[in-house]
């Protein structure tokens, strides 16, 4: 991609923004997958066993 | 789409690289979208193998040539290599391909991203392939025959093969996650000036959505297949009752992935409908913006009601219920978006090209699936259903025409744009036939099958299943073989035949049909203007 009218500064940090934003989504479902998911599911269960 | 006017200079490009250099260290779009589509390729005979040696084995009752546990891990790398090594990719190579020349954009936001996306993915593969490969050497422990759904107890015991297999769905996982956030900043940034969201082509909102999907639940099989790992190695009990833990959370948190997962594989082949009909009954799409609502509300209730995989684990009826009403509201957006199929169809000057053959074939096969998906979807019948061939057969009417059959009327639409040749229509007709007829013998017969009783994943059958196996399995051998034919069309159009136009097809509409066929290694030098 060597087209000036693509490659203004502004739009590369545009772009790197707002990927840097949906890696943050992504990591933050990873994380939340672990204690968060869990305890959602231990309630869930917990009331299955009812 | 709305008119353009054509101000780019095509004239003005760079010559493409020469040798395995350009394929390696490639940023160009249509070029990794190249190799996206031949490593799905490559993957879809890999699975289809797998597939048939299945079927081969079920011809007949008794065990004829498969170990069981060997039977189990053809069942769980078909599963795998199909979903995650073909028709995600081939959806990823469209994508690449196809959204920076719809949009208008040079290329894809992060070029050097998107090469890191792919060459991920021949890793991830030779991982999933060393998971099937390593029991079979001294050492190698057990095979894996968990089924791809991986669920503990039983995947913490399976030896080391396992723990290729939960690398290759984290690679598989980056590789996926990589490709959809430069696939959401090109849509969101990089369209053509005057091209609004409610301008943008719908193959680019089936994938925006996806995107979406993906991002979300991707991160969480990774983070379950991670807690496996733990569980496997390092004395944690996420899973294990024992040590405090809960096997079904790891239902939980797979189908909190599997359920988005078939949306995953079904709305970019949605979006390749959303062209192909409109070209081929020369008439505009019916119902743009409510079939970009639908597919949002199938994206956002498909979140949300993933334990319609998991009635029989016993959870309370509160939950079952909200559960089964959910799954059956989505029946609603997706009825939606056929109805508009139909409706875009209706007094059409309809002809009926392989791509469009594919396109009534989907909406026809598609919508049994649905509904047998209906009926899956009730608590009491699911109870009788569960685990049993109808939903072997239910998944497949979803699968093979949802999201195979419409990336084969994509590749069929694209090829004359992607390597300037037309295919022979008449072989491509013929595929069509062999193809859709033969699926249907597959797979028709295996509603019955579970109806009577028979289950899935279960290497050897009571005999009262026979003749209904025998057909089913005539079917796969007919089936698997097509796809040669398939791989021939695809061979002699890069090879030659008659020159394709820039607009391949008289009705179809879109910036990609403003450029050459086969387009110049670097387009949109200058962004189109949108009108």
């Amino acid at each position: 991609m060597r087209i000036p009218e693509y490659q203004t500064p502004e739009l590369r940090r545009k772009n790197v923004r707002l990927a840097w934003g949906l890696a943050g989504l992504a990591l933050f479902f990873l994380i939340t997958s672990f204690p968060f998911w869990s305890g959602i599911f231990r309630v869930v269960g917990t009331q299955a066993m009812q | 789409m709305s008119t353009t006017t054509l101000s780019h200079d095509e004239a003005h490009h760079h010559d493409a690289p020469k040798g395995w250099k350009r394929w390696l260290f490639s940023t160009n779009h249509k070029d990794i979208g190249t190799l996206y589509l031949l490593f799905a390729l490559t993957m879809l005979f890999l699975g289809g193998a797998s597939a048939m040696l299945i079927r081969m084995e079920l011809f007949m009752p008794g065990i004829q040539m498969l170990d069981p546990d060997l039977y189990n891990n053809l069942v769980t790398n078909h599963a795998l290599i199909m979903i995650f090594g073909a028709v995600m990719p081939a959806a990823a190579g469209l994508a690449n391909w196809m959204i920076p020349m719809m949009i208008g954009a040079p290329d894809m936001a992060l070029p050097r991203m998107n090469n890191l996306s792919f060459w991920v993915l021949p890793a991830a593969a030779t991982m999933l392939i060393l998971s099937f490969v390593v029991p079979f050497f001294p050492g190698g422990g057990t095979q894996i025959n968990t089924g791809w759904t991986l669920y503990p107890p039983l995947s913490v015991q399976v030896g080391m093969s396992m723990d290729f297999l939960i690398f290759a769905v984290h690679l598989l996982g980056i590789s996926s996650v990589l490709a959809s956030i430069n696939i959401i900043v090109t849509l969101l940034n990089m369209r053509a000036p005057g091209m609004s969201l409610f301008k943008m082509p719908m193959f680019c909102w089936t994938w925006l959505v996806t995107a979406f999907l993906l991002i979300l639940v991707v991160p969480v099989l990774a983070g379950g297949v991670t807690m496996l790992l733990f569980d496997r190695h390092f004395g944690t009990s996420f899973f294990d009752a024992a040590g405090g833990g809960d096997p079904v959370l790891f239902q939980h948190l797979f189908w909190f992935f599997g359920h988005p997962e078939v949306y995953i594989l079904l709305l970019p082949s949605i979006g390749v409908l959303s062209h192909v009909i409109p070209a081929f009954a020369r008439k505009p799409l019916f119902g743009y913006k409510s079939m970009v609502g639908a597919m949002l509300a199938v994206a956002t209730i498909g979140m949300v009601v993933w334990a319609h995989h998991q009635y029989t684990i016993g959870m309370s009826l509160g939950a079952v219920t909200y559960f089964m009403i959910g799954t059956i509201l989505i029946s609603i957006p997706v009825g939606l978006m056929i109805f508009n199929f139909i409706a875009t169809m209706w007094r059409g000057a309809m002809t009926f090209e392989t791509p469009m053959l594919f396109a009534v074939g989907i909406v026809l096969m598609f919508t049994f699936g649905g509904l047998s998906g209906v009926m899956l979807a009730v608590v009491p019948a699911d109870m009788q259903y569960h685990d049993s061939m109808f939903v072997v057969a239910h998944f497949h009417y979803v699968l093979m025409p949802g999201a195979v059959f419409g990336l084969f009327a994509g590749v069929f639409y694209w090829l004359p744009k992607w390597t300037g040749h037309m295919y022979d229509e008449k072989l491509g007709k013929l595929f069509f036939w062999i193809n859709v007829i033969s699926f249907n013998i597959t797979f028709f017969p295996q509603h019955f099958l579970g109806l009577a009783g028979m289950p899935r994943r279960i290497v050897d059958y009571n005999m009262i299943f026979t003749e209904f196996n025998v057909v089913s399995s005539i079917g796969a051998m007919v089936f698997g073989l097509s796809h040669l034919l398939f791989l021939y069309i695809i061979i002699k159009t890069i090879r030659g035949g008659k020159k394709a136009e820039k607009r391949a097809w008289e009705g179809a509409k879109g910036l990609e049909w403003e450029l050459d066929s086969p387009p110049a290694f670097h387009t949109w030098t200058v962004a189109p203007q949108i009108k």
